[in-house]
């Protein structure tokens, strides 16, 4: 039997406060005696989006409850449905402005989703199943050797993707356009990594130069100073575009882990 | 160069240089209205994107994403005969959120909820900055000196920051070069040497025509244009590839070495470009 074991990092951009981070993520370990499979989702809130913070937390606690969608393209369309309808539904009685009222109807908010799930984990089929709208990027890494990323997209076509979860009913057609889904088999001691664009790309990069100390660096990772240090030395260094960042780990282990580690 | 985000560390400066000569009273004949009418309407859509983009959270005001001004010149509304004024409150270059604030008044879509260029929904009321006006001459060379004070100013402030983006809307011949000792091409080349560490001054133009004749958006060459198009097309920049990129992300085909120049557009062509040449990062579909 394959466990799931996940931590979240995640910093704000440079010269915004810690409660304006626009990502969000969220897991569920899964709990195999209850056959309940294991659920994770990062998302990514776009720059300009309209109440931001509160669109990317609907869509995780939602990706990852009991009632989320499968990973089919039948299940996500009905879930992207369903999670419109409850924004309109807790839509402000009363805008302050019309300028807010018109951003509301005609923008609304948006945001790039990656959502998996962990399945048949205890038999030869174990695998992940993965649905992506967007540059929130899967990585899928052996023995410090990355095995796959999904969506597969490349270090230069990051930001120029116009896909994502939006909150506008006509936003539809064109998400379940852009929808992709993957899959990959997985096994006991790999690790999942999700990670939103800015440090997507910079994980690509730095995988064809040294990847072996690079995943080995980030599996070991245990504090999230640990981790805003490095974001801060490779904004520092001009190779990691300032933006919000979310760094998302799955290992998938044997038994449970020994240790609870807890950051102070 | 060219790959600061608008941020409130590093806010960005659009500035638009607004014709308001007597010419401007001539009919848009692809879009209605007079020149000056289309003119006003292009840039209050553009404010409002502005605004709409710095609005983010729920009752809240606008965010310092960008600093703005409009400088109308010819007619001087205010100060009365012909000159360069602020047309923004009288103020030069004002933040977003006191834009957001102060619009001169809030009106229903002029071309009703149909209208697609003003993103228009049923019901929905629209804020208004910018009056369209006309008469007098076109003294472009003092508009871009005036202008090119402030931007040197806002540059200097704001080193960090994706240099300023100076926007030019006019129908015709200038009337006033050479204007203190300098030709059009020299006031612009000045302009366009203030920078930030993020690069130079942008200078785009948009030439209005009261002619039926067809669109051209971000060429590469002067060839065709009627005067003085060459002229302007001469003093506009070459799009940063940032602009390009997002361009294309949005489905938009520009070739490399397009010229922020658009000769002849309608009033939602006139739009699309002030939304790319005013649109750095973060392409959203949506």
């Amino acid at each position: 039997m394959i466990l799931a074991c996940s931590t979240c990092f995640a910093l704000e951009k440079q010269g915004s406060a810690p409660l304006e981070w626009e990502d969000a993520a969220a897991y569920h370990d899964g709990d195999p005696a209850a056959g309940v499979e294991p659920r994770f989702v990062v998302v990514d809130g776009a720059t300009e989006a309209y109440d931001a913070i509160r669109w990317v937390e609907h869509l995780v606690a939602s990706f990852v409850a009991h009632t989320g969608p499968a990973i089919t393209h039948d299940a996500l369309g009905v879930w992207f449905e369903q999670v419109q309808r409850l924004w309109a539904a807790e839509a402000p009685a009363r805008f302050a402005t019309v300028i807010e009222r018109h951003k509301f109807l005609t923008e609304g908010s948006f945001a790039t989703f990656l959502g998996c799930r962990l399945a048949d984990l205890d038999g030869p089929g174990a695998r992940w199943e993965a649905a992506a709208l967007g540059d929130t990027v899967l990585f899928h890494i052996r023995d410090g050797r990355l095995l796959s990323h999904f969506p597969p997209i490349g270090v230069d076509e990051f930001g120029l993707s116009p896909a994502g979860v939006g909150t506008r009913p006509e936003a539809l057609d064109p998400m379940l356009r852009d929808l992709e889904l993957g899959a990959g088999e997985v096994r006991a001691g790999d690790v999942l990594f999700v990670a939103t664009d800015a440090l997507a790309q910079w994980l690509l990069v730095e995988a064809a130069r040294d990847e072996s100390s690079l995943w080995w660096a980030l599996a070991a990772l245990d504090h999230d100073a640990a981790f805003a240090a490095i974001v801060a030395d490779q904004r520092a260094a001009g190779r990691l575009h300032n933006d919000d960042v979310t760094l998302l780990r799955v290992r998938l282990l044997t038994e449970a882990p020994g240790d609870l580690v807890m950051c102070l | 160069m060219y790959e600061q985000t608008f941020s409130r560390a590093n806010p960005g400066c659009i500035v638009f240089l607004l014709d308001r000569s007597d010419s401007m009273k001539q009919p848009w004949q692809s879009s209605g209205g007079t020149l000056a009418e289309g003119a006003a309407r292009a840039v209050n859509k553009i404010l409002l994107d502005l605004c709409v983009k710095s609005a983010k959270e729920v009752g809240g005001r606008a965010r310092h994403y960008f600093d703005v001004g409009v400088f109308g010149y010819g007619a001087c509304p205010v100060a009365g005969g012909e000159g360069v004024e602020p047309a923004l409150g009288g103020q030069p270059i004002v933040p977003i959120p006191q834009v957001f604030d102060s619009p001169l008044r809030v009106e229903a879509p002029r071309g009703g909820p149909d209208d697609e260029t003003v993103d228009a929904v049923a019901g929905s009321r629209l804020p208004v900055w910018i009056e369209p006006v006309f008469g007098y001459r076109t003294p472009m060379c003092q508009a871009i000196a005036a202008a090119g004070e402030h931007v040197y100013g806002w540059a200097a402030n704001h080193p960090d920051s994706f240099p300023p983006i100076v926007i030019n809307i006019t129908d015709g011949m200038v009337t006033d070069s050479p204007y203190d000792g300098a030709d059009l091409t020299e006031w612009a080349a000045r302009l366009t040497s203030i920078e930030t560490r993020d690069g130079r001054a942008l200078l785009f133009n948009i030439f209005l025509s009261p002619r039926l004749a067809p669109e051209v958006l971000f060429p590469t060459t002067a060839a065709g244009l009627p005067e003085p198009g060459p002229d302007l097309f001469g003093i506009s920049s070459v799009l940063p590839s940032s602009m390009v990129a997002n361009a294309r992300g949005a489905r938009v085909e520009i070739a490399d070495g397009a010229r922020g120049f658009v000769f002849n557009a309608g009033l939602a062509t006139l739009v699309w470009f002030l939304e790319i040449g005013t649109r750095v990062a973060d392409v959203r579909d949506r």
